[in-house]
C-alpha cells in the first residue's frame, strides 16, 4: 500500500499501477512500469519495474515528480508485468484426453494453487487454482480431470469445521458419481492432516480413494513439489486403496509419495517437501510418478465402485486441545469450561500422566468429568501408545476421569471429538465412540518399524 | 578494420565471486573448503506457466521432461537453503556492503530501497529454479581512454551450483558453489574497439580487486561479451578466461558476423562459448528476457542516508590511485608497488615507511615477507625500535627470524640494535687496514674488514669498497 502522499500524486497525474511512468528527483530520472508496493516495504517509497526486469524502490520526497513516460515499454517486461499484477493468469487451456478416467479435482487453496501478492508481500492464491495443472501436462495420460472445482478459498491455518463440511459435501457428490474413480483435494498444508482426519469421519460407506494433497513448494517456482505430488495423487486417486489419505513427497528427491492414511498422519516439517509423515502406521502405498505402486499397509478398506457414500458431517465445535507441561496451569481448562466448552483433548506428557503435584490437573479432570464434559488424553510425544496402567499418576488421570486413547494422534482425536459430541451427550457413549476406530484411528497392533518412518 | 564503419556495439558483463564468510542467503561457509560431497539428492524441475509464450513452453517442457538432476550436498557448505527445503535467510550485510562499495566507486545511483528478484533458470543449476538477484547500482559510469563508459548496473546475486559432470539424460551438480554471492557489472553497449574492451575488463577487474574482498584465483570471476555489428545480431560471447584474449575475440566475432552478412545470410542472435583459439562456438539460441519477479521470502532492504554515507567513509582507494600514490610519495617503481599493494600490505608499508627507512620497509614487505612470517603488529614495533638507524642487511634478517620464531621485540632488541657504520667509515678504516697489511689476499682483507665491524656493515658494502680501494 502505498501512503496518502504518494496516492494523492498518483491521482493527481492520472496515474495507475501498471502504468509506464517517468520519475524525476533531484535531477536523476527514472522509468518503468509502476508496481504496487507490499506490507513488508516502506509506504512513502515507490516501486518501479525496470526495462532490464529488476524492481527497485525510489522514496517519495519533496521535489519529487511523476508523469506518464513517452517511450515504450519492452514486450517482455510488459507480459511479466502483467502477470505479477495478476492482470494476466495464463489463457492456455490444458487438453484432457476423454478416454482416461476420471478424477474429479476440489480445489480449496494452499500453496499449490498460490502466486505472489503484493499487498502481503507474501504467496497468496491464484486466480485460478486450475493454472496449476498447466505445468503438469503428464497428468492428461494417467487422468481425465473434466470436474475441477472450487467451493472455496482460504488459507489453510484459518480453516474451521464448517469448510471441512462443505468440502465433506463436495467430495460426495463427486464421489458418487457413477462415471468418476476417485477425487483429489488440493489444499495448504498446515492444516492438511486436520482436513484428512475430518473428512475420514465425514464421509462414511466410502468406496473410492480420497486424496488429499498439497506443496510445500509455491507452484509459481519450477521446482515445486506441486507437480509430482498431483501426478502421485492421481495415480492414489484411481488406485485400490478406498481411504481418505495424504499423499506428498516420501523424501527430499523426486523419488516417489507416500499415500498415508488420513487419521494417521502428520506434517513434521515446518518446509521440507517430505514433512508429511504417516504417524504409529506405515503408509498405505509408496507411489512412484510413473505409476508404480509399492503397497506397504494392506489394512485398507478396497475399491468398490458401487458404494454409495453418506455425508454425517456434524460438528461440535466448542472444544479444545491443551497441552500439559512443566508449569502449566489447569486453571486453562476451567476457564474454558465456564465459557461453555463441551469437550477437551489434552495432550499429555510420557505415557498419559498430568502434573499431579504442585498446580496438579487432577481435581479439574474431576470436576469437568463429574459434570459432563469429557476429557481425553493423546500422547504429546506424537508417536507411541498411551497406557495409564504403568505408572501411579497415570492411574491417578484414570481415576480423575480422563480417557486415554491407545495410540491416536492428538490432531485427528482433537477432529474426532467434535465429531462424536455431536452425535451423543452422555459420557459412556461418547467414551466408546472415541474409542472404536471408524477409519483406522486406533491401531490395535505397533509395528515396530513405523517410528520416525 | 574500420570498426566505426561497421558499426561495432560492444557491452561487458562481468561476474566476480565475494570473499565473505558466508554465503548470500544463509550461513554455510562461502570458503570452498569442503572436499568431498556427503549425499545426493535428485529432482526435476518444470517450466512454469506465464513465463515466455507458448513456443517456448512447449520447448522447455521437451527439455525437462526426462532430466533428472542429480545434486552434491557438502557438510559445511550445503544446507536445506540449497536444497529448496527452507525459505532464503536475510541478506548478507557483509556482501551487500561489498556491493554496495562497487556501486559507489563505479558512480552509480542507488535506490533507497533494493528489492529482491527472482530470474528464472531451468537448467538445473539453481535448485529452486530461479537465481536470486538484486539491483543495488544504476545509472552509473567509468572514466576510459575512449570518453565515459555506462555502467548499466550494478547487481548482488547468488553463484550458480557447478556442474560435476554432464550426460544426455542428467547433469551432475555441486551445491557447494551455489549461493556464493557474486557482484555482476553489466556495461551500455558503448565499447566500439576490440582494444577498448580489454581496457574496460581490467580496468573493473582493478576496481573489484580494490576493495579486497573478491575471490582470486581461477573461476572467480567470469567475463561475457554482447557484440554485435550492424545488420548484424547481438550474440552473448560467455567465459572469457584471459582478459588478453578480448580484443582478438571481439575481432573474430565481428568478422563472423561479416562472413554470415555477406553470404546473404541473417546473423542469428546466439549465445556463444569463447574458447582459448579467440574463436567461439555456438551454444544455444538467445532466450527471450528471463521471467523477473520478486522474490517474496525477504523483504525489501531499505538503503538509509546513514548506511550509504558510513560507506562513503570507508571507500576502499582504488588500486590505480594507490599505484601512483606510492610511486609519487615514496618513489617506488611500479613493479615494487604493485607487489606491495598485491600482497595487500599497503597500509603496513606506509606506517613502516613512516617509521624508518622506505628501502627497509619495501625490503621487508616484498623480499623478507616470504622467508619469515611475522605478525604485522610487531613489524611495527620492530620499526619503532630501529628508527633512523642503518641495520645491516645480516642482522635485519637474524632479528626476523627470532621474531617469526616467537621472540618479542624487545627480546630481539634487549642487547641493542647493531647500528651499520656508513660507507665513509668503511673506506677509512679500509684504507687503514691496506694501509698496515700489505700483500695480503682479497679474502684475507675481507677477512679482517668483516673481523673489525663485526655485523655493523654488511659483506657486500664492504666488498665492494674493498675493490674499489684495492683498484686504486
Amino acid at each position: 500500500m502505498y501512503s496518502r502522499k504518494i496516492q494523492a500524486a498518483l491521482r493527481k497525474k492520472g496515474l495507475n499501477i501498471g502504468d509506464r511512468i517517468l520519475l524525476t528527483k533531484r535531477g536523476k530520472k527514472f522509468e518503468g512500469l509502476l508496481m504496487p508496493q507490499t506490507k513488508s516495504g516502506d509506504a512513502g517509497t515507490i516501486v518501479l519495474k525496470l526495462d532490464n526486469g529488476y524492481n527497485i524502490g525510489i522514496e517519495f520526497e519533496r521535489g519529487t515528480s511523476l508523469s506518464r513516460s513517452r517511450t515504450k515499454e519492452p514486450e517482455p517486461e510488459k507480459r511479466e508485468a502483467a502477470y505479477e499484477l495478476g492482470k494476466k493468469g495464463s489463457t492456455d487451456e490444458i487438453k484432457f484426453d476423454q478416454k482416461k478416467p476420471i478424477v474429479s479435482m476440489i480445489s480449496v487453496g494452499g500453496t499449490i494453487t498460490s502466486k505472489v501478492d503484493y499487498k502481503s508481500g507474501g504467496v497468496t492464491t491464484l486466480n485460478r487454482p486450475t493454472d496449476v495443472l498447466l505445468n503438469v501436462s503428464e497428468i492428461t495420460d494417467i487422468t481425465n480431470m473434466k470436474n475441477i472445482l472450487t467451493p472455496f478459498t482460504i488459507m489453510s491455518e484459518s480453516m474451521n469445521h464448517t469448510h471441512w463440511q462443505s468440502l465433506a459435501r463436495e467430495c460426495a457428490r463427486e464421489l458418487n458419481k457413477r462415471s468418476v474413480d476417485g477425487v483429489i483435494v488440493t489444499h495448504g498444508t498446515d492444516t492438511l492432516h486436520f482436513t484428512s482426519a475430518a473428512l475420514s469421519f465425514f464421509l462414511k460407506n466410502l468406496g473410492k480413494p480420497v486424496v488429499v494433497t498439497g506443496s510445500q513448494r509455491s507452484a509459481d517456482r519450477g521446482s515445486s513439489d506441486a507437480g509430482m505430488n498431483l501426478i502421485c495423487s492421481s495415480h492414489a486417486a484411481l488406485s485400490d486403496i478406498a481411504e481418505v489419505g495424504i499423499c506428498m513427497h516420501g523424501n527430499i528427491s523426486d523419488d516417489y509419495c507416500l499415500f498415508s492414511r488420513g487419521t494417521h498422519v502428520r506434517k513434521m516439517d515446518t518446509q521440507r517437501r517430505d514433512a508429511f509423515r504417516p504417524i504409529n502406521e506405515y503408509p498405505f502405498a509408496k507411489i512412484w510418478p510413473d505409476g508404480k505402486i509399492s503397497m506397504k499397509n494392506d489394512n485398507h478398506n478396497k475399491r468398490d465402485n458401487k458404494k454409495v457414500v453418506e455425508v454425517d458431517a456434524k460438528f461440535e465445535p466448542k472444544i479444545a486441545m491443551l497441552q500439559t507441561y512443566p508449569g502449566s496451569d489447569p486453571g486453562v481448562m476451567e476457564h474454558l469450561i465456564k465459557q461453555g466448552y463441551k469437550g477437551f483433548i489434552l495432550q499429555a506428557t510420557g505415557l498419559g500422566q498430568v502434573p499431579s503435584k504442585t498446580k496438579s490437573w487432577l481435581p479439574a479432570i474431576k470436576r469437568a468429568t463429574g459434570s459432563g464434559v469429557p476429557v481425553f488424553l493423546a500422547a504429546q510425544t506424537i508417536y507411541g501408545r498411551l497406557n495409564c496402567n504403568v505408572y501411579s499418576e497415570g492411574r491417578a488421570a484414570l481415576d480423575a476421569g480422563a480417557v486415554p486413547l491407545g495410540d491416536m494422534l492428538a490432531e485427528t482425536a482433537y477432529v474426532k471429538l467434535g465429531w462424536v459430541l455431536a452425535h451423543t451427550k452422555t459420557m459412556n457413549r461418547i467414551r466408546d465412540m472415541m474409542l472404536t476406530s471408524y477409519s483406522g484411528e486406533i491401531n490395535p497392533r505397533t509395528l515396530v518399524g513405523s517410528f520416525l518412518y | 578494420m574500420d570498426y566505426k564503419r561497421l558499426g561495432l556495439k560492444c557491452g561487458l558483463e562481468i561476474h566476480q565471486q565475494l570473499d565473505t564468510k558466508h554465503k548470500l542467503f544463509c550461513n554455510c561457509s562461502a570458503r570452498f573448503e569442503d572436499k568431498e560431497p556427503v549425499f545426493e539428492v535428485k529432482r526435476k524441475l518444470r517450466a512454469v506457466a506465464g513465463e515466455m509464450g507458448k513456443v517456448d513452453i512447449a520447448a522447455r517442457h521437451e527439455f525437462l521432461k526426462d532430466r533428472m538432476f542429480r545434486y552434491k550436498v557438502y557438510k559445511n557448505e550445503t544446507c536445506s537453503v540449497e536444497l529448496d527445503e527452507e525459505p532464503p535467510h536475510p541478506i548478507n550485510r557483509e556482501a551487500l556492503e561489498i556491493a554496495l562499495q562497487v556501486a559507489m566507486l563505479l558512480n552509480c545511483e542507488i535506490p533507497e530501497e533494493i528489492h529482491v528478484m527472482r530470474k528464472t533458470v531451468l537448467d538445473g543449476s539453481n535448485t529452486s529454479g530461479f537465481q536470486r538477484t538484486a539491483l543495488v547500482g544504476l545509472n552509473g559510469w567509468m572514466k576510459t581512454s575512449f570518453g565515459k563508459l555506462g555502467i548499466t548496473n550494478v547487481s548482488l546475486e547468488e553463484d550458480a551450483a557447478q556442474i560435476i559432470k554432464k550426460t544426455k539424460k542428467s547433469v551432475i551438480y555441486g551445491l557447494n558453489r551455489l549461493g556464493i554471492p557474486l557482484v555482476e557489472i553489466g556495461t551500455s553497449p558503448d565499447i566500439h574497439a576490440p582494444e577498448d574492451a580489454k581496457e574496460v575488463a581490467e580496468k573493473i577487474g582493478m576496481v573489484l580487486r580494490s576493495t579486497e574482498k573478491v575471490k582470486r584465483g581461477i573461476g572467480t570471476i567470469r567475463q561475457d561479451l554482447n557484440i554485435s555489428i550492424a545488420k548484424g545480431a547481438r550474440c552473448e560471447i560467455k567465459g572469457v578466461q584471459k582478459l588478453t584474449l578480448l580484443p582478438k575475440i571481439v575481432e573474430i566475432e565481428v568478422q563472423r558476423q561479416k562472413a554470415v552478412i555477406n553470404s546473404g545470410r541473417k546473423v542469428t542472435h546466439d549465445v556463444r562459448k569463447a574458447l582459448l583459439s579467440g574463436r567461439t562456438e555456438f551454444l544455444r539460441p538467445l532466450p527471450g528476457a528471463a521471467r523477473m519477479y520478486p522474490e517474496t521470502d525477504t523483504p525489501p532492504i531499505a538503503i538509509t542516508d546513514r548506511m550509504l554515507e558510513k560507506i562513503r567513509k570507508s571507500l576502499p582507494e582504488l588500486i590505480l590511485d594507490k599505484q601512483d600514490r606510492l610511486v609519487k610519495k615514496y618513489k617506488l617503481n611500479k613493479e615494487v608497488a604493485n607487489q606491495i599493494i598485491k600482497a595487500g600490505k599497503t597500509e603496513l608499508f606506509e606506517k613502516l615507511a613512516k617509521l624508518s627507512y622506505i628501502n627497509t620497509a619495501v625490503n621487508v614487505i616484498t623480499r623478507y615477507s616470504k622467508q619469515f612470517r611475522v605478525p604485522d603488529q610487531k613489524l611495527i614495533e620492530l620499526f619503532s625500535a630501529i628508527k633512523d638507524r642503518r641495520i645491516p642487511k645480516e642482522s635485519l634478517e637474524s632479528m626476523l627470524e627470532k621474531l617469526s620464531k616467537g621472540k618479542s621485540v624487545k627480546e630481539v632488541t634487549a642487547k641493542g640494535l647493531p647500528e651499520a657504520v656508513s660507507e665513509e667509515e668503511i673506506r677509512s678504516e679500509t684504507k687503514a687496514i691496506l694501509e698496515s697489511n700489505k700483500g695480503l689476499t682479497f679474502g684475507a682483507y675481507m677477512g679482517l674488514l668483516m673481523n673489525k665491524f663485526k655485523g655493523k656493515a654488511d659483506g657486500k658494502t664492504i666488498a665492494k669498497v674493498l675493490k674499489e680501494e684495492l683498484r686504486g
